[in-house]
């Protein structure tokens, strides 16, 4: 006896980040999924950023690492809500990890929420959390051969961070290759070029990043 | 990437779909995956084979149709379909102006019950 099924494999996720992304239009939440390498600078580029715009935006962020708590504590430090995920081993944030702590975030004071993943170039881009963008963190220091390397996260992401722009001098990173390779794969990516230590840069992506969410 | 993951969804899906239809035995599953979907077909297979034990599917086998990638171009107008699992610019024109339509799919067809 044949079953016609028709059912994608990733439903169960896909569900999960519907209820989600209800959850958020309800309470008028814009949600930007941040995924990056580990050591990319993802929670500082989330410090320089709320620093920047926390008198225009309420701002509030989920962590997610494979341990610890050392994120949350940087974000808490400067008055933002923030809920720390601990995915004990998982390389990734899913939809049903989101769900399960929205109830502790205060989502109608919040216009902006951040989804910091967990470090890594592969499996975050897999999996919806809910979100309305998702976004990626390159620091040149990893290198001009990223995007060829890790298509989907570059397919992926709406708006593509380079950090670390102070360090360009000391490396043989061709950032237009990074910029060319990134647009070939998606030919309608945001790209920013910042540096979370000199400033430089940040005031273009705020401005943006303001502007998309009001 | 996570094909056990993958095979688990496969496993719960199937055997609901099995049980919705009043029987007690799943002996075949038929995918789609598409090739840039980010599954291992061999990996996949291969968690299956251990997830299945003591399952109504312990005696089932897991048929995969691969999917190429294919898509449209705006530049050139052409259709194309390729080997690649990415494609970083119209295999026709070589511009950029493409979309890619298929080889992203992750779903179960159908199965064989009894």
């Amino acid at each position: 006896m044949k079953v016609k099924v028709v059912t994608r494999i990733l439903e169960a996720n896909e569900r999960i980040a519907a209820e989600n992304r209800r959850i958020f239009d309800e309470a008028g939440v814009y949600v930007i999924n941040l995924m990056s390498a580990p050591g990319a600078g993802k929670t500082s580029l989330l410090e320089r950023t709320i620093k920047e715009i926390n008198k225009k935006l309420r701002v509030a962020v989920i962590e997610g690492d494979i341990a610890g708590a050392q994120d949350a504590e940087r974000i808490g430090n400067l008055g933002t809500p923030v809920i720390q995920i601990n995915t004990g081993g998982a390389c990734h944030l899913d939809a049903n990890m989101i769900n399960e702590v929205l109830g502790e975030l205060p989502l109608n004071e919040t216009e902006l929420l951040f989804v910091e993943n967990v470090g890594n170039l592969v499996c975050p881009a897999e999996f919806n959390v809910g979100e309305d963008m998702k976004m990626m963190l390159l620091s040149i220091t990893e290198g001009d051969d990223k995007p060829l390397k890790y298509p989907l996260m570059f397919q992926e992401s709406s708006v593509l961070i380079l950090n670390k722009l102070d360090l360009l001098e000391y490396t043989n990173v061709n950032i237009d290759k990074i910029k060319k390779d990134a647009m070939s794969l998606n030919p309608s990516i945001k790209i920013f070029e910042i540096s979370c230590k000199t400033d430089e840069g940040i005031s273009e992506w705020t401005d943006w990043l303001v502007k998309k969410v009001k | 990437m996570h094909e056990v993951s993958v095979a688990l969804s496969v496993l719960d899906i199937a055997a609901e779909n099995c049980k919705k239809a009043g029987y007690g035995r799943i002996d075949s599953i038929r995918l789609k995956i598409g090739r840039a979907s980010g599954v291992m077909t061999d990996a996949l297979l291969f968690a299956f084979e251990a997830i299945k034990i003591d399952t109504i599917a312990a005696g089932a086998i897991v048929i995969i149709d691969e999917i190429p990638v294919g898509g449209s171009c705006a530049g050139c107008g052409k259709d194309f379909v390729t080997e690649e699992a990415y494609v970083f610019c119209c295999p026709e024109c070589g511009g950029l102006s493409f979309k890619v339509n298929t080889g992203r799919e992750l779903e179960i067809i159908d199965m064989e019950v009894s």
